[in-house]
């Protein structure tokens, strides 16, 4: 089963999608698919925090910061992608990113992903209702992945809003 | 009429097109789409809402979500725009909030 999970900065999203992927995994290999590049000694000091936390809950990392489709994913796993938009922008601004034809690659990816494992939970980002007043380079990010986040929704079996720690399902339903 | 709003390139006019069950050409005859930037400047938003109110379809992209803006004039635009909103609402047979291209319709019932 695939679940689409969104929501803004501090929504609870991923601390839900975990929840879901937890409940859903049975006896599954947990992968947790990080896509945060680290930039700096704090932030690999905050990643290494969260690994250490998610390895408390048996998930291994996985890192995947561009190029989704080769992802070294076990197969028959369950996997937590976090998140989709980190995958855009690195695929839209990083050096080894594919600007051109970014959505493609993360589409590609999680068709790939869906295929290959158990269960799969995607998180995503609402950054859509703060008005349309940015540069160009922000608002090609935006339309990637307003585009992607269409295309995900319509392919997810499922697909939740979160805020304030509250999903609210607009496809499907939590399944246990 | 019916009231379409939802973020972003959220895929609203794809679900105003399913609607009524036309391609985006016919769309453009049925219906009006970006009125939040209609509000602009406008004093009489109640007057505009009832205007608009004569097409079959009007979409809106939320604007509100955001920080504050530092500019005045965006400021005001985007009361404006939010204010609209709650107007056009009023007046619709239904109202629909697209996220992620999946309508919900919150207000009413399409038939």
């Amino acid at each position: 089963m695939t679940t689409l999970v969104v929501g803004g900065a501090a929504s609870g999203k991923s601390a839900y999608a975990e929840e879901l992927l937890c409940a859903r995994s049975g006896t599954a290999r947990r992968v947790y698919l990080a896509t945060m590049e680290p930039f700096g000694a704090e932030a690999e000091a905050r990643i290494e925090r969260h690994r250490a936390l998610r390895r408390d809950r048996g998930f291994e990392t996985v890192e995947c910061f561009v190029d989704l489709p080769n992802a070294a994913i076990p197969r028959g796993s369950a996997v937590l992608l976090e998140d989709v938009g980190n995958l855009c922008a690195n695929e839209l601004f990083s050096p080894q990113g594919a600007p051109e034809q970014a959505a493609r690659r993360i589409l590609d990816g999680v068709e790939r992903l869906r295929t290959l494992c158990r269960e799969l939970v995607i998180v995503s980002n609402e950054v859509f209702s703060g008005g349309s007043g940015y540069e160009n380079s922000t608002l090609e990010y935006l339309s990637v992945l307003s585009y992607v986040n269409r295309k995900l929704a319509a392919a997810a079996d499922a697909v939740c809003e979160v805020s304030c720690g509250i999903a609210v399902y607009h496809k499907g339903e939590r399944v246990r | 009429m019916i009231f379409i709003f939802g973020p972003l390139w959220s895929g609203k006019r794809e679900v105003a097109c399913t609607i009524l069950g036309c391609d985006r050409e016919e769309l453009a005859r049925r219906a009006v789409w970006d009125v939040q930037e209609l509000a602009r400047g406008r004093e009489d938003l109640e007057a505009l809402a009832e205007e608009l109110s004569a097409h079959e379809i009007v979409i809106a992209t939320e604007v509100g979500g955001g920080v504050v803006p530092v500019d005045r004039a965006e400021r005001e635009a985007r009361e404006r725009a939010g204010r609209l909103c709650c107007l056009l609402a009023q007046r619709a047979d239904a109202a629909v909030r697209v996220f992620c291209g999946i309508p919900t319709v919150i207000k009413g019932e399409l038939s």
